[in-house]
């Protein structure tokens, strides 16, 4: 069997008994086991995963791991690790109470993908793909009053240039708010009718789990 | 609800899961001009150049 890791958390109360917990230092991993034959990308594996996760954040709050990573046995997952740990101990008791919530918003000026096969060289092709997510960007009014009414209950908040055709905001926020988060979308929506956005959530740590490197 | 808005909650999870959180196996760093582009290891195959690059402007 092998482990898919979903994500860091402080307590092994808060993984199990959802998911597999996996000790690293003070820490523990979750991560459903799946046989060793079992395909990564599977697209029921995924849907699980998924799942896993939405249960493990009613728990409580955890740091994030990309969809991906697979460990054969415990020594390889303090391994991998290892470098990590102090960091995310810190995220962790800091924001225990907090969860993600995005807002993703299409973008009012846009730039078209380039299209790779117009590229001899990789590197360029990357350059114009980086400019043209920069390109990117939402109407001015409308990202003033998303920032305006998401300030009240926001711990920290980020905006994001996502792909071409959309920007995001990511906020973190106390988990005990989320009703207030959830008027402030509907308000937002009433105040911009015309802009199309997406408020989800709550979601772990995700573009927050990094806060030393902030 | 349209089968559109039906799936957008999924779509969303999906995209978190498969586009968000720590990247743990980095191997090696190398940059493009001042784009810092972190090399990873097979396990995070799934993760897309675009996912890349923010990642490592972090």
């Amino acid at each position: 069997m092998k482990s898919v890791v979903i994500g860091a958390h402080l307590l092994r109360d808060d993984v199990e008994p959802v998911a597999t917990a996996i000790p690293v230092g003070d820490l523990y991993l979750s991560a459903v086991e799946v046989p060793d034959d079992q395909p990564v990308g599977d697209r029921e594996l995924l849907l699980k995963v998924a799942g896993v996760r939405a249960r493990l954040l009613e728990a409580a709050t955890f740091v994030a791991i990309r969809y991906g990573l697979s460990l054969a046995s415990p020594d390889e997952a303090l391994g991998k690790c290892a470098a990590h740990l102090t960091r995310w101990k810190k995220v962790l008791t800091a924001h225990r109470d907090h969860v993600e919530m995005t807002l993703k918003v299409a973008a009012a000026t846009t730039m078209l993908r380039p299209d790779r096969h117009d590229f001899t060289s990789g590197a360029d092709y990357l350059r114009a793909l980086h400019a043209a997510q920069q390109a990117s960007n939402v109407d001015p009014a409308f990202r003033e009053a998303a920032d305006r009414l998401f300030a009240p209950f926001s711990v920290k908040k980020r905006w994001e240039h996502r792909d071409e055709r959309s920007v995001e905001l990511a906020a973190l926020v106390e988990r005990a708010r989320l009703d207030e988060v959830k008027a402030a979308g509907e308000e937002l929506r009433a105040l911009s009718p015309a802009v199309p956005f997406l408020l989800s959530g709550p979601w772990p740590l995700e573009v927050f789990a990094d806060a030393d490197r902030e | 609800m349209s089968d559109e808005l039906e799936e957008l909650p999924l779509l969303e999870t999906l995209d978190h899961l498969l586009d968000r959180g720590v990247i743990i196996a980095g191997e090696a760093v190398i940059s493009i001009g001042d784009v810092d582009l972190l090399y990873l290891g097979l396990n995070v195959v799934l993760a897309n150049v675009d996912a890349i690059i923010r990642t490592s402007k972090r």
